[in-house]
């Protein structure tokens, strides 16, 4: 077993943790206390090369590995978490599906722009009516001639006003349930497209969340990613490394949560000591650093992985299961910690547990991944787990 | 124009003060599992050297004397797109005095080839020591220019920006020479991009022991040390917090005003 980072993993994680600690950080309490969208942030991350960073070189990317991905979400959520989903969201599921799935003329059109974060990337499979049973989708696309008619609206589309490339899965064959799901790739200056209702969201208030509403939406088949009937094949292969970079962001925000407690818990004197000293709150520190530790482990494990070609579909719900929960768990200590003050907007851990709570439900819920976790363990030729 | 930039791994200043430790015996900084950076002012350094290739072209290497994981600090300079490093490293040398540390890395410097241009960071990030670029320019036989925020090239010559108090000269220097680089709004220096970390992280960088080098033995290591540190230590903080009343803020403020030229503050 080697817990070693390579020298690039280690370069690229503190590369992306100096910038978002000069960078970022700063501006993260603003920019969800006015709902404002990264722009900026967003805009040097792609100048530094972390926007599509996974895609090869030829294509704009850094031809970096899975593991690198979750490192440098880590350290962007750490310092903001909306900033974080954007940048997974961008990363780990469209520029993913286009270069695994799409056509050769699709990854040149797209890439190089996604990489250049002239286009922003979405993934738009929920809908109303549709969530964890992602293949009960009402969304239709009807062949005429060389375009898709599309009918329909989804939900919750992270990126869904700002992306200019968008992953949106329809049915061509409604009768055949998930076998009849495909996925298309859509601009949003295509006619009949619009952007409907932003969400006003509980947390990651920075990130930008919309309705997507389709009428006779005319989308060219050289825009269908795979062959009709793949979609849902498509979405599930994708969401591997989707989770992954779910639970890297979830691990950003529980280590920002145990280093504001410990700041706090050094500075913060009650019966004349730092509160440091109470055995409470070590104890608080202890179980917040070592749910951290392990998430970050199940994370990297995940991601190594996929970079080694070997099954990680368990390890990444394991991974986006055990760190989703653990941010929670930690948000809600570190407010304890801050008592009366972390309940207040002055202090950055009334945040996290605000940007903590979503990380249970998108993307998969526990529940959901407590159910991919046993089915895999139930299997009747269940793949056993290797150490590493 | 080859710059040669002369760059020192050390511990991360931004650490929190409780994990700064010193060693009672060599009087040295304990790093242990502590961050490790490069110097603040050789960052500079390794800034303006890129700057300079990319109005005159050419080449930048970054050059370190330090432990193996120094290596780390030459990949961070790769990072940042410098074209070659060379790492000094064998467990006497670190032994070395500013003296016998100038003279290794001269001996670096010529065995890599006399560069129109060294760069060395004003003042050495750990120890504070200001004195690597005139000695090295002392020991290469080379003109030195120091605290400089920003080298140009005209009419085949140095114009170097070089920073006083209350202002700053202009000096014009014929190649080669040492420039010793302070940190300024012009060197901020730039993050790696991904791209160059995937290329920095596979680069192949020598690592050169004392027999690599031909050094004089009587210059280097411990023994020859001419400078010894007898005693250093953490300076004891002592903080405590008065609250002065004042039924207004002006009453307030003067009262603060008044306690602050007290204690010779203001």
């Amino acid at each position: 077993m080697d817990f070693q980072l390579t020298e690039a993993q280690r370069l690229i994680r503190d590369t992306v943790r100096e910038f978002a600690e000069k960078e970022l950080a700063p501006l993260a309490a603003e920019l969800d206390r006015l709902k404002r969208y990264p722009e900026k942030p967003l805009q040097r991350l792609a100048e530094l090369g972390v926007l599509g960073m996974t895609m090869p070189p030829e294509y704009g990317g850094a031809g970096a590995d899975t593991v690198s991905s979750c490192l440098a979400l880590m350290e962007i959520s750490r310092a903001c978490a909306s900033t974080g989903v954007t940048v997974s969201l961008h990363n780990t599921l469209t520029c993913e599906i286009i270069y695994r799935h799409g056509t050769e003329d699709q990854r040149q059109r797209y890439l190089p722009a996604l990489c250049r974060g002239e286009l922003l990337g979405a993934f738009s499979l929920t809908e109303p009516t549709s969530g964890s049973d992602a293949a009960s989708l009402r969304t239709t696309a009807i062949r005429r001639g060389d375009r898709y008619v599309l009918n329909g609206t989804k939900q919750f589309v992270t990126n869904g006003s700002r992306a200019g490339a968008i992953i949106l899965f329809a049915s061509t064959d409604p009768p055949r349930g998930e076998k009849g799901i495909t996925a298309f790739l859509i601009e949003p200056l295509f006619p009949g497209f619009r952007v409907g209702k932003r969400e006003d969201k509980m947390g990651l208030r920075a990130s930008d969340t919309t309705e997507l509403v389709l009428e006779d939406c005319q989308v060219p088949v050289e825009n269908r990613i795979g062959e009709e009937g793949e979609g849902f094949k498509i979405a599930l292969s994708s969401l591997v490394t989707g989770r992954a970079g779910i639970a890297a962001q979830a691990v950003g925000i529980a280590q920002a949560c145990l280093d504001a407690s410990i700041r706090y818990a050094k500075e913060r004197r009650q019966f004349g000591q730092p509160i440091a000293e109470f055995q409470a709150i070590q104890w608080k520190l202890a179980n917040m650093a070592t749910e951290t530790e392990a998430a970050r482990l199940l994370t990297l494990r995940a991601a190594a992985r996929k970079d080694r070609g070997l099954p990680c579909t368990m390890e990444a719900s394991m991974a986006k299961l055990f760190a989703s929960e653990a941010a929670n768990r930690s948000a809600a200590e570190a407010v304890q910690i801050h008592g009366g003050y972390g309940y207040l907007q002055d202090f950055p851990v009334e945040r996290y547990m605000r940007d903590a709570r979503v990380l249970t439900i998108y993307e998969g819920t526990s529940e959901i991944h407590r159910l991919i976790v046993a089915r895999q363990l139930l299997s009747p030729s269940p793949q056993p787990s290797p150490p590493v | 124009m080859h710059t040669i930039v002369c760059i020192k791994q050390i511990i991360d200043p931004e650490i929190p003060a409780d994990q700064f430790k010193l060693d009672a015996s060599t009087k040295r900084q304990v790093r242990g599992g502590l961050s490790l950076v490069i110097s603040a002012y050789d960052q500079n350094a390794l800034e303006v050297a890129l700057q300079l290739r990319e109005k005159v072209g050419g080449k930048v290497t970054a050059l370190c004397l330090g432990e193996s994981g120094a290596m780390g600090a030459i990949k961070t300079a790769l990072g940042m797109a410098v074209d070659e490093g060379v790492l000094v490293s064998d467990p006497p040398l670190l032994e070395s005095d500013p003296f016998g540390v100038v003279h290794i890395l001269a001996k670096a410097i010529q065995k890599i080839g006399v560069p129109d241009l060294v760069l060395t960071g004003c003042v050495s990030g750990d120890t504070g020591d200001k004195v690597m670029g005139p000695l090295i320019a002392e020991e290469l036989g080379l003109p030195c220019v120091t605290f400089v925020s920003k080298v140009e090239v005209k009419d085949g010559k140095a114009l170097v920006r070089r920073i006083v108090e209350d202002g700053y000269e202009l000096v014009e220097a014929a190649f080669p020479l040492v420039v010793s680089i302070i940190s300024d709004d012009s060197n901020v220096p730039r993050y790696s991009k991904l791209k160059d970390i995937m290329v920095a992280a596979k680069k192949q960088v020598p690592t050169w022991k004392t027999a690599d080098l031909g050094l004089d033995g009587e210059r280097v290591g411990a023994g020859a040390a001419r400078l010894q540190m007898r005693d250093v230590s953490i300076p004891e903080r002592d903080s405590k917090c008065e609250i002065l009343d004042g039924e207004t803020p002006e009453e307030r403020a003067e009262r603060l005003a008044l306690r602050l030229r007290e204690l010779k503050v203001i």
